[in-house]
């Protein structure tokens, strides 16, 4: 079996693999959003209970929340199927982690402008969606590459749980043939690649909204 | 009746009394200049005027309506006032075009196309047309400092309110303001401008409101504060002997 064969083989995880990566950065981006954006806007009890939510869920290694989620539901009566079994676990964690690279390019919103939007007549909602949301995406976008690329270095978890991604490809492909070091090998350069190709599609993004006095690097 | 009558106006920060009764009117039409020095309560007034400050107690007549009563319709009284602000706060994420578009859109319900038609004629009228793609980085502050008032005229206030227009600018361009605030007022824009800058004030307003220590002190001619006033303190400001 030549190396070409091995990449070949594991690419049939691919798919899996980025879909993975793609449901848990959805839950994360949705969540993480709504959590920094109640956080701005919501009342101290509120911001107390989110700034918990955030606290908790960074601290959970992802494969125990994933346990927890898969194996430890359905004795409550709720099975939960292995996709959303990840988003729950790795989304949700990812969101916390979201949550405060969100947290953080909000505070980086010039409170000038929040004030001249205010003074303007907008409401505190349209404020957040046309002067602050806009520029706190931009400031986000270091952030936000860094845990996208912890969420798809974090997904072979979901071989745990049946999902035959890269890694449960690999394992498989590693016992018929016992050629490991080939097999991994060749398993680090795909998500390398993943990476790679994730990296340059948010380069262009940036380079194409770019605006003059708001460079993020 | 005046466009805005200010009435035994307090507020404290704390245990700090910022303003301590101001009494102030605006008239439709004035260029009213308030001058005084820093931490006097200039920019306090004025946030008080739409409420982004509330003041601790007195009343605010606009348009003969208290607009410090509990039914008082907020967002509508500010789309009323124009504020053009100290480090002007251009929202750095948008072009200069829809920085002045952005209200009409959002606030005045106008499709883009027409509240872009709008936001044109109001940055012809002020010179800066060749500039509507630009964002404010690209521009300097001369130039921000018109889109702000253009900003703030596309929403046809009944007044501008003015906070520190020169303190971000350099002296050459105190002259260049106060050529366009004194067009702007002929051409019928009411006016209310916070300054501590003497040579903007002299140029822009015969008479001038001294502001201190929270009250108004005095409402004269500058050259009057500076030369005749029986307090030491306001002739020293106004650049005459103590």
């Amino acid at each position: 079996m030549s190396f070409w064969n091995i990449l070949a083989q594991l690419a049939q995880g691919l798919v899996y693999t980025l879909w993975v990566t793609l449901v848990c950065s959805a839950t994360g981006m949705a969540v993480g959003l709504a959590v920094a954006g109640l956080r701005r806007m919501g009342s101290p009890i509120l911001t107390s209970i989110l700034d918990g939510y955030t606290y908790v869920f960074r601290g959970i290694p992802v494969l125990v929340m994933l346990f927890m989620v898969y194996f430890g539901l359905p004795s409550l009566g709720l099975k939960v199927s292995p996709l959303p079994a990840m988003a729950l676990s790795l989304g949700l964690i990812a969101s916390a982690y979201l949550a405060e690279v969100f947290r953080g390019a909000l505070d980086s919103v010039d409170g000038s402008e929040i004030l001249a939007a205010e003074a303007m007549g907008m409401s505190r909602l349209q404020v957040f969606l046309h002067i602050e949301l806009p520029q706190m995406f931009r400031f986000a976008v270091p952030g936000m590459v860094n845990e996208f690329t912890s969420i798809l270095k974090y997904s072979p978890f979901a071989y745990t749980v049946g999902i035959p991604e890269i890694t449960k490809q690999a394992m498989t492909l590693t016992a018929t043939t016992l050629r490991g070091i080939e097999i991994y090998l060749a398993v680090g350069m795909l998500y390398f690649a993943i990476y790679r190709v994730l990296l340059t599609g948010v380069q262009w993004l940036e380079r194409r909204h770019q605006i003059p006095g708001m460079e993020t690097n | 009746m005046a466009l805005i009558q200010i009435r035994d106006l307090v507020k404290t920060f704390g245990t700090h009394t910022v303003l301590q009764g101001v009494n102030l009117e605006v008239q439709k039409g004035d260029l009213k200049v308030v001058m005084g020095p820093s931490g006097c309560g200039k920019s306090t007034l004025l946030r008080c005027l739409n409420r982004l400050v509330e003041p601790t107690s007195g009343e605010i007549h606009f348009r003969g309506e208290n607009i410090l009563g509990p039914n008082v319709e907020v967002r509508a009284l500010r789309q009323n006032i124009g504020f053009v602000f100290q480090q002007f706060a251009l929202y750095r994420h948008l072009t200069v075009l829809d920085n002045v578009s952005l209200g009409l859109r959002k606030l005045r319900g106008m499709k883009r196309s027409e509240a872009e038609e709008k936001a044109l004629a109001q940055l012809k009228h002020l010179d800066m047309e060749a500039h509507r793609h630009k964002y404010p980085a690209q521009i300097s502050g001369g130039q921000k400092q018109r889109v702000a008032i253009a900003r703030a005229l596309a929403m046809d206030p009944a007044v501008v309110v003015f906070d520190e227009p020169t303190s971000a600018l350099d002296p050459v361009m105190v002259r260049e303001v106060a050529e366009l605030f004194t067009r702007l007022n002929r051409e019928g824009v009411t006016m209310l401008c916070v300054t501590h800058d003497l040579a903007l004030a002299s140029q822009i307003s015969e008479k001038v409101v001294f502001l201190d220590r929270g009250v108004v002190r005095a409402e004269e001619k500058i050259r009057h504060l500076a030369r005749d006033h029986a307090d030491p303190r306001v002739r020293t400001f106004f650049g005459g002997k103590e």
